[in-house]
């Protein structure tokens, strides 16, 4: 095992002009909808190279409507030299509704990069006219959505060239009819229990603008849960994209695609539906990437207090194994509530290591003895083997509590390093700039698909590296909780200065091969 | 346990109130709560300090998840009878299943401090040691609960349980089959057997010690938890039998 270099952030958002706070509107009437939304995008509307990001915000209750500015949702230009701009209104971006998550991801394949934006009881497809300003899709798109809507991610389930739309929902909610929960003196947010759950939804692209929601017709809307994050990864390498949704105090899924246009919720014999003693966790965030180097994709999961996030290591056809006690998480998480998260190579060592965005629910101080806001946390990955907590040496602000939900991810100064964006509820956001010492070598894949779609997101990326270790990784935007990273592929080569081989599989099954691919760079490849 | 129910008697049978906190006593061991709180009540307002008998309202409070009442009564009688050690250790335990845990490990030294020889006492005081992320102290004090009760198989499968998360699998086995050896016929223990076999890979042998712990009546363990331990058990080997336990999950 390389020793790597520690893992280091400083956290910038103020200097850098990000300056945005998600507003939940809480007012003591303890509406479930405060507890979840910030949600945040990374994508690069304008095409100038550096990754520009989008905050969603909440709204008046119970309402639901932007009665003021501050609960506009906002975009910020990165102006490519660390700072930003704020352009919601030239944009048209300031959005309507209670919302939560935000999707990127470039559904007319014209090169710009859509928004989807998903919220309580409504939903918005954004089209980015590729002059710096967006258009809200109609209803007639087929994507407004009546659901009380969590997470969002954009795949090309069907390999058509077009990306599809998925939308993790989680309980039916309605402000007249919310239970009350608590003690006859103090009133307080309810059990996820106390609400019903809903289906997910699966949106087929026409490629025409409009969507068809296939939720029934592909399966899909058979499983019954409350959608949290969702993660897409080609989890048995046969071409298609599968789908996973952390579900909150009920069983997570795992949807297997059929290659026929259907999904097989196989989470139960997969062995990724509830923790290892077969009890459900509040499942939040979730990314779905190889975190040991055997080409499998394997599967991150936040949790609540005392659930302990979920570790499950992908071993092919025999399902997955929970990882969680041999890899040091499980204690290691206990006492945290995360939300957004991520497994990306930090410290560019060939090892993708863990980043958490954590708060505990808001007003649960007086039940835990000790502030509810929480300090993200990072854990480096030792060699595929265990995850060590080592926030401790990762700078000032993981230090410092807040009530942290949404995180994406991307390299916002184009350094090599991956930076993180994170979504505060009722406090400022934080741009945790990546500044650990530049050891190791790098490379970004950045691919333009043709037959695929433009992004080329679903696409499965190996490469060989000369001290003989092989990398993976795939394209998605699709991290965490509520939000959508970057689309390019990132790879740390530890002491490597070239890849050998870089093998593309595209999705719809064409191969692309690279040799000889020198470090430090981000490679533009077009599907051939 | 024994001797404080005999001290709490002994409290007891000087007050005008005893007789009516015996029958409350008797029905609640009978599973009769609506009557025992009204027996309690009767001989509180007979003797509103009388100790046993605040004692026991905290309990019915408790049973009833009214953890606000239990609070208040137990505050009451500790008012009365500071040094009262079973008061003590429900004072502690209402706020540890209310999941106030930082209040709920202060109480829960005090009664440590009050009564050291009850294990129950250690238990409790681990297991929030343990939810508050202080894992090697937990388990000393679930080591100290063994020695004062060693055949107390639900101690013994705790301090399994947290062997088991801190993937410490030789002494988590040691643990279990010692609790397998008091008491052979425990759903827990085979439960969590299983599991330990499952973490090591032995899936022939989780599967046995798992359709085992199906078979047995009720504990703690739900039979969703043992069918999704059967569905990874039975996944290679019996792929039928792993699909009709996820089947009876769905």
């Amino acid at each position: 095992m390389i020793a790597g270099p520690t893992i280091r952030f400083e956290e910038i958002a103020q200097k850098a002009g990000l300056r945005f706070e998600c507003k939940n509107a809480a007012a003591g009437r303890f509406h479930q909808v405060e507890l979840m939304g910030a949600g945040v995008a990374v994508l690069d509307y304008n095409n100038d190279g550096c990754m520009d990001v989008y905050f969603t915000n909440g709204a008046a209750l119970p309402s639901l409507r932007k009665t003021s500015p501050a609960f506009q949702n906002r975009l910020f230009r990165n102006n490519c030299d660390l700072t930003f701009t704020d352009v919601t209104a030239e944009a048209g971006l300031s959005g309507e509704g209670y919302s939560m998550a935000a999707a990127a991801g470039d559904f007319d394949n014209d090169g710009f990069t859509d928004l989807f934006v998903a919220g309580v009881n409504r939903n918005s497809l954004y089209r980015n006219l590729g002059n710096g300003r967006f258009v809200e899709m109609p209803a007639s798109a087929g994507l407004s959505g009546h659901h009380w809507s969590i997470s969002a991610g954009w795949l090309d389930y069907d390999n058509d060239g077009y990306l599809d739309l998925f939308v993790s929902n989680y309980v039916y909610w309605n402000a007249a009819t919310e239970p009350r929960c608590g003690t006859a003196e103090q009133q307080f947010y309810c059990h996820p229990g106390a609400y019903t759950g809903l289906p997910n939804q699966l949106f087929h692209n026409n490629h025409d603008g409009t969507f068809t929601d296939v939720s029934e017709r592909s399966g899909i809307a058979k499983s019954i849960g409350k959608g949290m994050g969702v993660a897409f990864a080609d989890m048995d390498g046969d071409g298609f994209t599968d789908i996973f949704v952390a579900n909150d105090s009920v069983r997570n899924f795992l949807f297997h695609n059929q290659g026929d246009g259907t999904f097989a919720e196989v989470g139960l014999e997969s062995g990724v539906a509830l923790r290892d003693d077969g009890n459900p966790i509040a499942g939040m965030g979730t990314d779905f990437r190889d975190f040991d180097n055997d080409g499998r994709p394997d599967l991150i999961i936040s949790g609540m207090i005392n659930d302990s996030f979920l570790l499950f290591r992908n071993l092919g056809e025999k399902g997955f194994e929970d990882r969680g006690g041999s890899s040091g998480l499980l204690m290691a998480t206990r006492q945290y509530t995360g939300w957004g998260l991520g497994m990306f190579d930090l410290d560019n060592d060939g090892w993708k290591d863990l980043f958490f965005a954590l708060a505990h629910f808001n007003q649960l101080d007086r039940y835990l003895g000790r502030d509810s806001a929480l300090a993200n946390r990072v854990f480096r990955n030792r060699a595929g083997r265990s995850f060590e907590d080592v926030s401790a040496f990762a700078g000032a602000a993981f230090q410092l509590p807040a009530y942290n939900r949404g995180v994406a991810f991307a390299d916002f100064d184009n350094d090599g390093r991956v930076d993180a964006i994170v979504s505060v509820l009722n406090g400022p956001a934080k741009l945790f700039r990546n500044l650990t010492p530049a050891t190791f070598h790098w490379l970004g894949v950045k691919l333009t698909g043709t037959h695929s779609n433009r992004q080329g997101l679903g696409a499965r990326i190996t490469l060989q590296l000369p001290d003989g270790r092989t990398l993976y990784n795939h394209a998605t935007t699709s991290v965490g909780y509520a939000s959508s990273s970057e689309p390019i592929v990132r790879f740390g080569m530890g002491e490597n200065q070239m890849a050998k081989r870089m093998e593309i599989h595209w999705p719809g099954g064409r191969v692309q091969e690279l040799l000889d691919i020198p470090a430090d760079r981000v490679v533009e490849v077009k599907q051939k | 346990m024994m001797i404080w129910a005999a001290m709490l008697l002994v409290a007891a049978a000087q007050s005008p109130g005893t007789p009516a906190y015996e029958r409350a006593s008797a029905l609640f061991q009978k599973r009769n709560l609506p009557a025992s709180q009204a027996a309690v009540d009767e001989a509180l307002s007979l003797d509103p300090r009388l100790v046993p008998a605040l004692t026991l309202k905290a309990k019915l409070a408790m049973a009833a998840k009214r953890f606000d009442i239990a609070r208040t009564v137990l505050e009451q009688a500790l008012a009365i009878e500071p040094t009262a050690a079973y008061p003590q250790f429900l004072y502690g335990l209402q706020f540890y299943l209310s999941n106030e845990l930082q209040p709920a490990l202060t109480q829960f030294r005090k009664a440590r401090e009050l009564n050291p020889s009850d294990a129950r006492a250690a238990q409790y005081l681990g297991l929030t040691m343990e939810s508050l992320g202080q894992p090697i102290e937990a388990l000393t004090q679930y080591e100290q609960a063994a020695k004062l009760n060693p055949k107390n198989t639900d101690i013994l499968l705790t301090g399994a349980r947290l062997l088991l998360s801190l993937n410490r699998l030789p002494e988590s086995a040691q643990w279990i089959d010692q609790s397998l050896q008091f008491d052979p016929k425990s759903r827990d223990a085979h439960f969590e057997k299983a599991r330990l076999l499952l973490r090591r890979g032995d899936l022939a042998h989780a599967a046995e010690q798992g359709e085992l712990a199906l078979h047995l009546p009720a504990g703690d363990t739900l039979d969703s938890q043992i069918h999704y331990l059967l569905i990874r058990a039975y996944r290679d080997s019996d792929p039928a039998a792993a699909a009709r336990h996820a089947e009876s999950l769905r």
